[in-house]
């Protein structure tokens, strides 16, 4: 039931175990309570194993919570079947991994095309579409290109303009940075930054980089499945 | 992207070139076997049925045994009465010696024959083999024979297999003398009234060397003339009944003068072609269900190799399925792109199976040994038989696609995007 909400998506005492009951039972989070509203740029900070990266599958509606609630846009989504959370996912969240993960098969254009395919755009609408979001990464002259033909910052770049494709209204970032040198990690936040601005898309961005991690506007930081600090003070 | 569906199909098959190679050559020996069997045995029994439907006799009378059927002159005379019949041929075939007035000494195959009779029992493609000359000096088998006396003049007559002809060199009018055993002192003369042709060997390689003689000539040459103790035996191997023209393509009539030959010779087995025809129809069905199951074992052995190297393709591009799931794209897309590399590998391993098939069987015919080279050429490749079995291997596939299908839908995506 969607119910009036300003925020993009809202976790309420969300806890994730795994292997609950068994002797290698692990509380990856632990009532989390966190809500993002549209627009917002902040970092998930914290050391390997606090939660960070399940927190991110379980905003990215990747995952669901063992207990807690999931509200995406008003509707409670902790419950909704896989396909339901395919299509939230398709029309209103855009991924950015640590490694990329570029369809090798694909050209930077159709690897920028797939979510455009997806969202049911077709031929020359879908095509121009992507060739303009290339543009905006400045990899106009790279459409043909497979990932193996381009550099780890060029994969990236096709990386950012793959999330952007449906104009997402959030935005998630895994290390983005965690595969590139510091020339090209800047570029790549540069670019992120610049879609944060045009889009008006909520940006999540887990990162051990300070460097990374200082371009948000507001930081959250975990340790053991739990939030021990948010500079919003929410 | 629509355009170049099949092109991003292909690089994607291109991208796992040993995995498509080996799945295609799986699937295509699978096919191959079923398209070797069928069509070389469908083959061998559209030719069995063919020769039986272009026979000229209708009705055989035979036993179990060799030569097992005595007074072969009468009897083909009692069946010569039975309305209806055009002709009764009694047939004997003895191995024997021929030796050469040079003193060569050749095995040969003796057919012995009532000359009238067996000519009318022979289809017109057969009767054309023989020469005018054929009646063998006593048409009817009667002078020699003499009512199972067998103390008539012998026309001493006989016919050459053209192949035999060639080998010993012989023409027409020279003189030969036959023995059923390499002793020339048993032996009786003949003379060469001329050469006939060999008609196309029913299976394997037929006998070359081939003499036709009067069928009483025969009998006495080899001792089946009569008993030591003097009663008569008049052996023959079979008799083969034509019927008139008028009825030999009426089953009625033909059971009913089977049915009057049997009630003549109680203990032998008269069959009609068209018997033999539904029973030959009856063990294809049994050889092919035979083949089928066979085939199907190498079928289910390339559907699991194929679905292996399906489920080993969602394990290497789990993390592709992952990110296409992430970013939204809809299962059923995603299932759709498991099974249609499953039809392409699978449409391609039947197109290699066809063809592997037909170019084993063709490759069989022209260099093949004897029987093998003669069955393979006898192949006949039925359309709708190989495009069931594809439209089968294809279903089947689609089938076997559940699997890997499912495992790419059960990928956790927390997991494969870690």
């Amino acid at each position: 039931m969607s119910v009036p909400d300003s925020t993009t998506i809202r976790l309420e005492r969300v806890r994730r175990v795994y292997h609950a009951g068994e002797a290698d039972e692990v509380r990856a989070l632990d009532g989390v309570d966190l809500a993002i509203a549209p627009g917002e740029y902040l970092s998930i900070e914290g050391p390997s194993g606090s939660g960070k990266t399940t927190l991110l599958n379980l905003l990215g509606l990747l995952d669901v919570p063992t207990e807690g609630r999931v509200i995406w846009r008003g509707t409670p989504v902790e419950r909704l079947a896989e396909r339901e959370r395919t299509r939230l996912r398709r029309t209103g969240i855009g991924f950015i991994f640590q490694r990329f993960y570029l369809l090798p098969t694909l050209t930077a254009l159709e690897n920028v095309e797939l979510p455009l395919q997806a969202n049911g755009i077709r031929g020359a609408d879908r095509q121009r579409r992507a060739r303009l979001l290339l543009a905006q990464v400045g990899l106009s002259d790279r459409e043909r290109s497979f990932p193996h033909q381009l550099s780890g910052g060029e994969e990236q770049r096709v990386a950012i303009a793959r999330a952007l494709a449906n104009a997402p209204q959030l935005l998630l970032a895994d290390e983005p940075t965690g595969e590139l040198d510091s020339v090209r990690a800047q570029q790549v936040l540069d670019l992120l930054e610049a879609a944060h601005r045009s889009s008006g898309a909520a940006v999540v961005v887990v990162t051990h980089n300070p460097l990374v991690a200082a371009r948000a506007a507001r930081h959250i930081t975990m340790r053991d499945g739990r939030i021990v600090a948010d500079s919003a003070g929410r | 992207m629509n355009a170049t569906r099949w092109s991003l199909r292909w690089r994607s098959l291109r991208h796992r070139t040993a995995q498509t190679f080996l799945a295609v050559a799986a699937l295509g020996a699978a096919v191959a076997l079923p398209v070797v069997l069928l069509s070389v045995g469908g083959g061998v029994y559209a030719h069995e049925l063919s020769s039986i439907e272009h026979s000229g006799y209708s009705i055989s009378v035979e036993t179990a045994g060799t030569h097992g059927i005595s007074s072969g002159h009468a009897l083909a005379n009692r069946i010569d009465g039975i309305g209806g019949v055009a002709a009764a041929s009694p047939l004997l075939s003895v191995p024997i010696d021929l030796f050469t007035t040079g003193g060569t000494v050749v095995p040969v195959l003796a057919e012995g024959v009532i000359p009238n009779a067996f000519q009318a029992t022979q289809s017109a493609a057969e009767r054309a083999l023989l020469p005018s000359s054929f009646m063998l000096g006593d048409p009817s088998d009667t002078v020699h024979y003499a009512n199972g006396t067998y103390t008539g003049a012998s026309s001493g007559q006989l016919l050459l297999s053209t192949p035999l002809v060639q080998t010993l060199n012989i023409s027409t009018g020279a003189s030969i003398r036959l023995a059923p055993s390499s002793n020339a002192s048993a032996s009786a003369p003949f003379t060469v009234a001329g050469d006939f042709g060999l008609p196309p060997g029913f299976l394997g390689p037929s006998p070359l060397f081939v003499v036709l003689l009067p069928l009483s000539q025969l009998q006495s040459l080899v001792g089946y003339a009569h008993s030591p103790s003097g009663a008569i035996l008049d052996e023959a191997d079979s008799i083969q009944v034509a019927m008139v023209p008028a009825l030999a393509a009426n089953p009625a009539a033909v059971q009913r003068v089977a049915a009057e030959i049997q009630s003549l010779v109680p203990y032998y087995s008269v069959v009609s072609l068209s018997q033999q025809t539904s029973e030959i129809q009856n063990a294809q069905a049994v050889i092919t269900g035979f083949y089928v199951g066979l085939s199907s074992i190498g079928l289910i052995v390339g559907l699991l190799f194929l679905v292996i190297i399906l489920l080993r393709r969602v394990e290497q591009e789990r993390q592709s399925i992952g990110v296409r799931r992430a970013i939204g794209v809809p299962a059923w897309l995603v299932a759709r792109g498991i099974l249609v590399e499953a039809l392409g590998l699978t449409l391609a391993g039947v197109l290699a199976g066809v063809g592997g098939g037909v170019l084993t069987v063709e490759l069989f015919a022209r260099y093949g040994s004897g029987a093998v080279s003669e069955i393979a050429g006898l192949a006949v490749y039925d359309p709708v038989t190989l495009s069931l079995l594809g439209a089968a291997l294809v279903g089947l596939a689609f089938v076997a696609s559940a699997l890997p299908v499912r495992r790419a839908m059960t990928l956790s995506l927390p997991e494969v995007l870690r």
